[in-house]
C-alpha cells in the first residue's frame, strides 16, 4: 500500500531547501518507527516520493508525499506517528490510503494555488490595480530562468486564475512536469504592468494546494483524484 | 520595522538561509519565563561545524534536562550574513527563541581551536556584551568558557569571567547553580565571581595578577584573593555510564560536517603520543560499557531518525571489546538500516574481522595516520607503530573492498631531516604497491591515496611544549620539497595553510599579553580565521605589531626547563615533571609504552581513583 500524506512546510522553515526538505521526512519516518519499505542495494533508502518540489524561500499548506509501506498501517496511525516524529513547522494535516497501482502524483499534477504576500502595502496595492489590464491583453510576456538564461515566453496561457485582496494577491497557475508558471515570473508580469518593475518586490509566497483534473476536467486538490 | 520583520528581510538575502533558521528536530524551546536560569551556549564557529559537535550536543541536553534552567544555541554567522545584520542592526540571536545573548544569565563559549578566539570577540559584541571582563556591569551576563583550548587560558583572559577546567558534565550544573544563587539573591557580579572560583575545576582569571621578567617570559601568577587557589584542578568523570549522555541529539535540515549519530565509546587515551594535547587533557582512559552504547544507540536511533553511527574517541581501536560491540550494533541496525562507521581508526588495533563487518553496510575511504615517515621519527613523537604494522592493515583493507586511502602525517616535528619527508613519500609508494599486490579480480576499481601533511602546532602541556615551531621559511621550504616527492601518480597531496598554523602556535602557548593582540586583529576585521577565504594573516602582523610583541617569542622559541610557562597553574592532573621525561626521551628517539601495559606515572595516579591503570607506587 501507499501512504500519501498532507504536510506542512511552515514559515521559519521556508529557506530550506527542497533536498533537505526530502532527508528531513526520511528521517522523521524512520523516527516514527512505521514500516515503511525500503529500496534494496547498497544503499537502502525509503521508497517515498513528492508531488512537487517546493522552491526555496516559498512555504507549502498542502504539499503531499508519497510513501510506499511493507505493511498495512491506518491512516490514523500514520498521522499520529508521524507527527510526533516530525518537527513542529512540518506537521502533517491529512493521510490517504491508496493501493499501489494508484498513478504517480507528479503525473497527475497539473496546476497550483498560491497566496503572494506583498510586504509593501503601496506596492500590493499598484499590482493588484494592474491585473485586470494585464488580464486583459492577448499576451502577458515574461521571463523564464533557464539554466542557462533568461527567456521571454507568454504566460498568459499559464494563469488559470488571480484576484487581488488586500496585501494579498491569490493565483492559480499551471504546474505539470513539462511547464509551469513560477510565482516570481507572474510578479515580473504584474510589476511591469504597474510601471514599477524596477523596484525590489519582497514577496512572501505559500503554495496552498496542488491540483489535478478530475473526470469533467475541473481541477481539484490533488489528494482527492 | 520589528526584529522579526528584520530577520526575514535578511534571510531573504542571505546566502545559505537555513543556517540561521533553527527549528530543527529535538531542540528544546522551553518556556523563557518557567526557567530562572537561561544559558546562552556559544559555538565560535558556523553552524555547520557547531552543530557536527558532540560536546555541544551533551551540554544542550544537560541543561536543558534541568526543570531551572534553559540552553539555547548561537553560532558565528558569515560575513555576509554579520554585514546585513549590521546594516539593519540587527544584535546576535538564539536559533531557539531568537533572543539577544546579552539576555541571557550566562554566556558559555566551547573552546575547541584557537583559530576561533576572534569569532568570541564578533559574537560578544554582536551580542550586545562589553568585550573586556573589566567593562561588565551588574546586568551583563557572566561569560565562561570550556573545552581543550581552556587548559591554556591566558590568551583568554581579559575576555572571558570564568574558565571550566576538564570534563564538563558535573562542572556545568555547579557553575550555573551559583549564578542562579546570583541572579535569586541579588549577589554583585565580584561575589558571583568569587563563589565561582570556589568550584573545583573553575579559573576566574580576574582574581590572579601576572608578573613578567624583562625578558617577556612569566615571572609569577599570584591569586590577589583567598578564594582562588594557586594552581586549579581539572574535572574528571570518573564513571562514564554514569554521567550524562544524551538520549537525543537536534537533527539538522540542512547538511552538516558530521550529520550523524556520534557515540562516544570511551573518553582518554593511553597511547601516549608525544605531540598530541588530546591524549594529555583527557586522561585517564575510561569506557562506556557496550550494554550502556548499545542502549544509547538505539534511542538515538530511535530520536534521531539517522542512518548512521559513528563510534567516537581518541581511539576507538583500543575499545576493550569492539569487536562485540560492532556485531551487537549491526545486528541490532541491520534493519533500521543503520550503518555503522569507525572515524578514528588506529592503524595497529583495527581487527581485521571488524573492517570486513563494516565493509557489510557501507564502504568509505579509510584513515591512517602515521603522522611520519620514518621510524625515528615515529619514535620521537611516540607513535607505536611500525610501517609493517601499517601495511598489513592497508592490505586488508585493500583487500576487503576497499581502494581509497587516506594517510595523515605532520611536518615540522623537533628533530625532523629531509630523510623524514622523504620518508612520507615511500609509505606512500609502499601503499601503492600493496594495492597492485593484490590481484586484479580481488580488488577494487580506482585506487586513490590521498597524502594530507599538516604543519605541527606545539601545544601546551605535552612534551613539546617547550619546542620551537619551524619558522614560516623552513615550513615553506619543506612543503616545497614534499611537493617535488609526492608527485607521485595515483597520490593526491594535501598540505596546511603554513601562516594558519603560525597563529595557532602564537595563541596556543600565548600568555595574558597576547589578549591585546587578538583585540586589534578582530579590531582590524580578523574573523572567521579558521578559513581559507576568511584569514587574514596580513592584519595578524599588523596587529602584532602595534601591540609591540613579537610572534616568534610565542612560536619559534626554545622554553627552559625551569621557565614558568603561562598555564603552569592549570593542573592538567600530569606532572611538568613528567612530560619534561618524556621530552628528554623523544630526543633519544626512546619510546614509552602504552599505560595500559603498565602505569608510566604521568601524574594522574596522585588523583585516587581516578585512573583504572593507574600504579600509586610509580612516581
Ligand atoms: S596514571 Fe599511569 S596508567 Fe593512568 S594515565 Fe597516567 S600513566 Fe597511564
Amino acid at each position: 500500500m501507499r501512504m500519501l500524506a498532507v504536510f506542512e512546510k511552515g514559515e521559519r522553515i521556508r529557506h530550506i531547501g527542497h533536498l533537505d526538505i526530502q532527508r528531513s521526512v526520511q528521517r522523521g519516518l524512520r523516527r516514527s518507527g512505521l514500516p515503511v519499505a525500503y529500496s534494496n542495494g547498497f544503499n537502502p533508502h525509503i521508497l517515498i516520493t513528492f508531488a512537487s518540489a517546493l522552491s526555496t524561500g516559498a512555504c507549502g499548506k498542502r504539499e503531499i508525499m508519497d510513501v510506499t509501506m511493507a505493511e498495512e498501517v491506518s491512516t490514523d496511525e500514520f498521522l499520529e506517528r508521524m507527527n510526533k516524529a516530525m518537527p513542529p513547522e512540518m506537521q502533517l494535516s491529512e493521510a490517504i490510503a491508496v493501493d499501489q497501482k494508484h498513478p504517480a502524483l507528479m503525473a497527475m499534477l497539473q496546476a497550483a494555488e498560491y497566496d503572494l504576500l506583498i510586504r509593501d502595502p503601496v506596492q500590493a496595492e499598484k499590482l493588484t490595480a494592474a491585473i485586470p489590464a494585464m488580464m486583459a491583453k492577448e499576451t502577458i510576456p515574461a521571463m523564464r530562468k533557464t539554466k542557462t538564461a533568461l527567456k521571454e515566453c507568454d504566460i498568459k496561457p499559464l494563469i488559470y486564475g488571480l484576484k487581488g485582496e488586500g496585501q494579498h494577491i491569490y493565483a492559480t497557475l499551471v504546474l505539470t512536469e513539462r511547464e509551469a508558471c513560477k510565482p516570481g515570473m507572474l510578479i515580473g508580469a504584474l510589476s511591469a504592468e504597474a510601471g514599477i518593475s524596477g523596484e525590489e518586490i519582497r514577496t512572501l509566497i505559500t503554495r496552498t494546494a496542488l491540483l489535478g483534473r478530475d473526470g469533467q476536467g475541473n481541477l481539484v486538490p490533488l489528494e482527492r483524484l | 520595522m520589528d526584529l522579526n520583520d528584520k530577520i526575514e528581510k535578511i534571510l531573504e538575502k542571505v546566502q545559505k538561509a537555513p543556517r540561521y533558521t533553527g527549528g530543527e528536530m529535538n531542540t528544546a524551546v522551553k518556556a523563557w519565563d518557567e526557567c530562572p536560569l537561561h544559558f546562552g551556549f556559544c559555538f565560535p564557529d558556523t553552524y555547520e561545524v557547531g552543530m557536527s559537535h558532540l560536546g555541544l550536543k551533551i551540554l544542550y541536553g544537560l541543561i536543558n534536562r534541568e526543570s531551572w534552567s534553559l540552553c539555547e544555541r548561537f553560532f558565528m554567522p558569515w560575513t555576509d550574513m554579520t554585514a546585513l545584520m549590521e546594516e539593519e542592526q540587527v544584535p546576535l540571536l538564539s536559533m531557539e527563541s531568537r533572543r539577544p545573548l546579552n539576555a541571557f544569565d550566562v554566556v558559555g563559549f566551547t573552546l575547541q581551536y584557537e583559530m576561533s578566539f576572534s569569532n568570541i570577540l564578533a559574537m560578544l559584541k554582536m551580542g550586545g556584551i562589553p568585550l573586556e571582563g573589566k567593562d561588565r556591569g551588574e546586568d551583563d551576563p557572566i561569560v565562561v568558557a570550556g573545552g581543550p583550548c581552556a587548559f591554556n587560558p591566558e590568551p583568554l583572559a581579559d575576555f572571558i569571567d570564568a574558565f571550566m577546567i576538564g570534563d564538563g558534565e558535573d562542572v556545568m550544573t555547579e557553575l550555573n547553580r551559583v549564578i542562579l544563587e546570583r541572579k535569586e539573591k541579588g549577589l554583585s557580579r565580584e561575589t558571583c565571581l568569587k563563589n565561582l572560583a570556589k568550584l573545583e575545576g573553575v579559573y576566574v582569571p580576574s582574581l590572579y595578577d601576572v608578573a613578567y621578567n624583562p625578558d617577556g617570559t612569566v615571572a609569577s601568577v599570584t591569586p590577589n584573593c583567598p578564594e582562588a587557589l594557586a594552581t586549579v584542578k581539572k574535572r574528571v568523570v570518573v564513571d562514564l555510564n554514569s554521567t550524562y549522555y544524551p538520549e537525543e541529539f537536534p537533527v539538522p535540515y540542512t547538511e552538516v560536517i558530521f550529520d550523524r549519530i556520534m557515540l562516544e565509546i570511551m573518553r582518554g587515551c593511553t597511547r601516549g603520543c608525544r605531540f598530541c594535547q588530546a591524549g594529555i587533557l583527557y586522561r585517564p582512559v575510561r569506557e562506556r560499557s557496550m550494554e550502556k552504547l548499545i542502549d544509547l544507540a538505539e534511542k538515538l536511533q530511535q530520536s534521531t531518525g539517522y542512518e548512521e553511527i559513528s563510534l567516537s574517541s581518541l581511539s576507538s581501536g583500543d575499545y576493550s571489546c569492539l569487536p562485540e560491540l560492532i556485531r551487537e550494533l549491526m545486528k541490532r541496525m541491520k534493519e533500521k538500516r543503520v550503518s555503522i562507521s569507525l572515524p578514528s581508526l588506529r592503524i595497529d588495533s583495527v581487527l581485521k574481522e571488524s573492517l570486513e563487518e563494516t565493509q557489510q553496510v557501507r564502504k568509505t575511504s579509510l584513515t591512517f595516520a602515521p603522522e611520519a615517515g620514518t621510524q625515528r621519527m615515529r619514535d620521537v613523537i611516540n607513535k607505536g607503530v611500525t610501517e609493517a604494522d601499517l601495511l598489513e592493515k592497508v592490505r586488508d583493507a585493500f583487500e576487503g573492498g576497499w581502494s581509497s586511502v587516506k594517510l595523515y602525517f605532520m611536518s615540522g616535528l623537533p628533530t625532523e631531516t629531509t630523510e623524514d619527508l622523504d620518508g612520507i613519500a615511500d609509505l606512500a609508494r609502499k601503499v601503492i604497491a600493496e594495492y597492485f599486490n593484490v590481484p586484479k579480480t580481488q580488488r577494487a576499481k580506482g585506487l586513490r591515496v590521498t597524502v594530507s601533511v599538516s604543519v605541527f602546532v606545539p601545544k601546551p602541556f605535552t612534551p613539546f611544549q617547550w619546542a620551537p615551531q619551524d619558522t614560516l621559511e623552513t615550513i615553506i621550504g619543506k612543503q616545497e620539497h614534499l611537493k617535488q616527492v609526492l608527485n607521485i601518480k595515483g597520490v593526491t597531496f594535501h598540505w596546511h595553510e603554513p601562516y594558519v598554523s603560525y597563529m595557532e602556535a602564537c595563541f596556543a602557548r600565548g600568555d595574558r599579553r597576547i589578549g591585546a593582540v587578538l583585540k586589534r586583529a578582530w579590531e582590524k576585521g580578523c574573523i572567521l580565521d579558521g578559513w581559507n577565504e576568511t584569514f587574514r594573516y596580513d592584519l595578524w602582523m599588523e596587529a602584532f605589531r602595534e601591540c609591540g610583541l613579537d610572534p616568534a617569542f610565542y612560536a619559534n622559541r626554545e622554553r627552559a626547563e625551569d621557565e614558568i610557562l603561562p598555564w603552569d597553574h592549570i593542573d592538567s592532573g600530569v606532572t611538568k615533571a613528567f612530560l619534561w621525561r618524556e621530552k628528554l626521551k623523544s630526543e633519544r628517539a626512546e619510546t614509552t609504552k602504552d599505560c595500559r601495559k603498565g602505569c608510566n606515572g604521568c601524574g594522574i595516579q596522585r588523583w585516587k581513583g581516578v585512573c583504572a591503570y593507574a600504579n600509586a607506587g610509580s612516581v
